[in-house]
């Protein structure tokens, strides 16, 4: 799934080098997740960005001082509080966007923006539309945001380097005795997270192996008889606040991790997205497993 | 004979719940579980959560179906269901709260989901007791509703402002299903279940005459005003309870009063119990349906039971009507 992943975004970036930058040429269209062209003639120099992800990839760039709009879920670097909110990141307030006077705005591609991105573009301002879901996402969204950004030479450094430390990851995971793990978004109902996710990837480059892989599905609701059959190794869960309450709950004591308590909690965005902050969120989890041998 | 096929049923449908699960159990390895033989992980798959997850939902499925048919012939509505007087509303505020207040703790969303439903259920009562004691049922419908649609709407609004992303989770949990279920759950519920139900049931006599209006029940020698109280308040109490343990779980107590009452006739010391092994077989094998039909996924069980309960409903109706 990785190595797939890896390969994607060695061909987009043929691709991408192949189209040249927006503005030099002339007829020529970068396109989006979406399929939709950004109609860009010069590299954006106000910003908004509507995910928490591409505003701190705008940061990575170096391309804080164009920012000119976050969402109130933008919580890394912590220099994003200095950026005014238009606040929700999902069917935005395309008033308050306008107001702002960008010249671009990054939205996070999902169908419930396609209104506010229309209303956009009759007000004349160009949109792009990414997938921020998986590193392969990452680094594809990171090319063409510096593109538009201005910053190409920036985005290709951090991708390569991206592309160097993943792979030497890759190389160096522990490939005997693979612990399995059950990564919780969230207890009644029980959702796991499923193989097509950012943390299924760092869990598979931890050295580890996701419980529920073999879901193409980013999350899954499933029921506890499902995890006790499976029997994880090891559960992890994001919580800023230790261990959650309902480990100590009667019904998931009949999942022996749950049982003898071994949890791996993890905390900070890295974990919750696709970032150059993956190797070091790879680091963590690979310590936080070791730790937890027997 | 009816009764003999009734139980025949509920019995089957515990079986069917305790047999199947995502689970990839052979019959014979769930039974060895069962009896506590075999393989560890079969033992603590069929005893520590199919077993009280399959008791829980035909407890909960009975309370449900008896609460229905209480309050469809307290307020004489054939539409009155057990959420109908505002503890959907309230019970789901209440764990939306909890969430977006980040309260951690074990117990926390089915307490708050609880304590929610107590409240919706003070405050109906509180609008529906009118000049005195007189509990307007009237009244009773209209606040419920009014209550129920309040509690929602800022529980709306909780979900739009709140910060917390777990908030959206709470909605799943207020969609029902059964994966809280554990002995103590069971215990829980069954101690609390049990006053209620036998309170409803020892009303069985009046209940027959309050449908036929509430005039009518009082010549003919009913504590009309005192029946009404202790029915709603046993009858939202128990509703309240099933919340906390399992979410909101529709169609259950609106159509399996009807279904009892078409195959059963009117009078409550039948109909009632009937009602209790209809809700409780048909939600068991919801449950079970919900927990297999796309393993390891689970659908919500509110789902299912409107999916395999609508259908039998229509044929039930079609040739009664006939």
């Amino acid at each position: 799934m990785l190595l797939r992943g890896f390969t994607t975004a060695a061909t987009l970036a043929v691709v991408v080098a192949s189209c040249g930058s927006p503005e030099t040429r002339g007829g020529e269209q970068v396109l989006d997740d979406a399929g939709r062209p950004v109609v860009l003639h010069t590299p954006a120099e106000r910003i908004i960005s509507l995910a928490p992800s591409l505003t701190e990839l705008l940061f990575a760039l170096g391309a804080a001082a164009q920012i000119v709009g976050r969402t109130d879920w933008a919580d890394f670097p912590a220099e994003v509080v200095g950026i005014r909110s238009v606040g929700d990141g999902l069917s935005p307030n395309v008033e308050m966007i306008v107001a702002s006077q960008p010249d671009l705005v990054l939205f996070y591609a999902s169908p419930s923006n396609d209104v506010a991105i229309a209303q956009l573009e009759r007000a004349g301002v160009a949109t792009a539309s990414l997938k921020t879901d998986d590193l392969a996402d990452f680094m594809r969204a990171t090319r063409l945001v510096g593109r538009l950004s201005g910053h190409e030479a920036q985005a290709d450094s951090l991708v390569s380097w991206l592309e160097t430390e993943m792979s030497t990851l890759w190389e160096s995971r522990q490939q005997s005795a693979r612990r399995s793990v059950l990564i919780l978004a969230w207890d009644n109902p029980p959702i796991a997270v499923g193989g097509g996710s950012f943390l299924s990837e760092i869990v598979e480059l931890a050295g580890a192996r996701n419980l529920f892989a073999d879901t193409d599905r980013p999350s899954l609701t499933v029921s506890i008889e499902a995890v006790a059959e499976r029997n994880p190794d090891v559960v992890l869960v994001a919580s800023d606040s230790g261990l959650p309450g309902w480990v100590q709950r009667p019904e998931w004591q009949s999942v022996p991790a749950v049982r003898y308590r071994r949890f791996v909690v993890v905390q900070g965005s890295e974990f919750s997205r696709p970032s150059y902050r993956a190797p070091a969120a790879v680091r963590r989890l690979r310590t936080a497993l070791a730790e937890l041998q027997p | 004979m009816r009764w003999a096929g009734l139980i025949a049923l509920a019995l089957v449908a515990l079986a069917i719940g305790v047999a199947v699960g995502p689970a990839d159990l052979s019959p014979s390895t769930a039974w060895g579980g069962l009896l506590g033989r075999g393989d560890a992980t079969a033992i603590t798959i069929v005893r520590d959560l199919r077993l009280p997850r399959v008791v829980l939902a035909f407890l909960v499925g009975g309370s449900l179906a008896v609460t229905g048919a209480v309050l469809q012939a307290l307020v004489r509505n054939p539409l009155a269901d057990p959420y109908l007087l505002g503890l959907s509303g309230g019970a789901g505020l209440g764990a939306v709260v909890a969430i977006s207040l980040r309260l951690g703790g074990a117990w926390t969303v089915p307490l708050a989901a609880l304590v929610g439903a107590l409240l919706s259920i003070a405050l109906v009562y509180q609008l529906a007791v009118v000049s005195g004691s007189v509990l307007d049922t009237r009244v009773l419908l209209l606040s419920g509703v009014v209550v129920g649609a309040f509690a929602a709407s800022i529980m709306g609004a909780i979900m739009a402002v709140s910060t917390a992303p777990e908030v959206r989770n709470a909605l799943l949990w207020l969609l029902g299903g059964f994966d809280a279920a554990s002995w103590r759950a069971l215990g829980v519920f069954a101690a609390y279940a049990a006053f209620p139900l036998g309170v409803i049931y020892r009303q069985s006599r009046p209940l027959d005459l309050m449908s036929l209006g509430e005039e009518p029940a009082g010549f003919l020698g009913a504590d009309v005003e005192r029946l009404k109280r202790v029915l709603f308040l046993a009858a939202s109490l128990l509703t309240a309870v099933a919340v906390s343990v399992s979410g909101i779980i529709g169609f259950v107590g609106l159509v399996v009063p009807h279904a009892t009452r078409i195959l059963w006739g009117h009078l409550h010391r039948a109909l009632l119990p009937a009602a209790f092994l209809l809700g409780g077989a048909l939600l068991t094998a919801a449950d079970a349906l919900a927990r297999t039909a796309f393993a390891p996924l689970t659908l919500p069980v509110g789902v299912v039971t409107a999916l395999v309960g609508v259908p039998l409903f229509v044929v039930l109706v079609r040739r009664w009507a006939k």
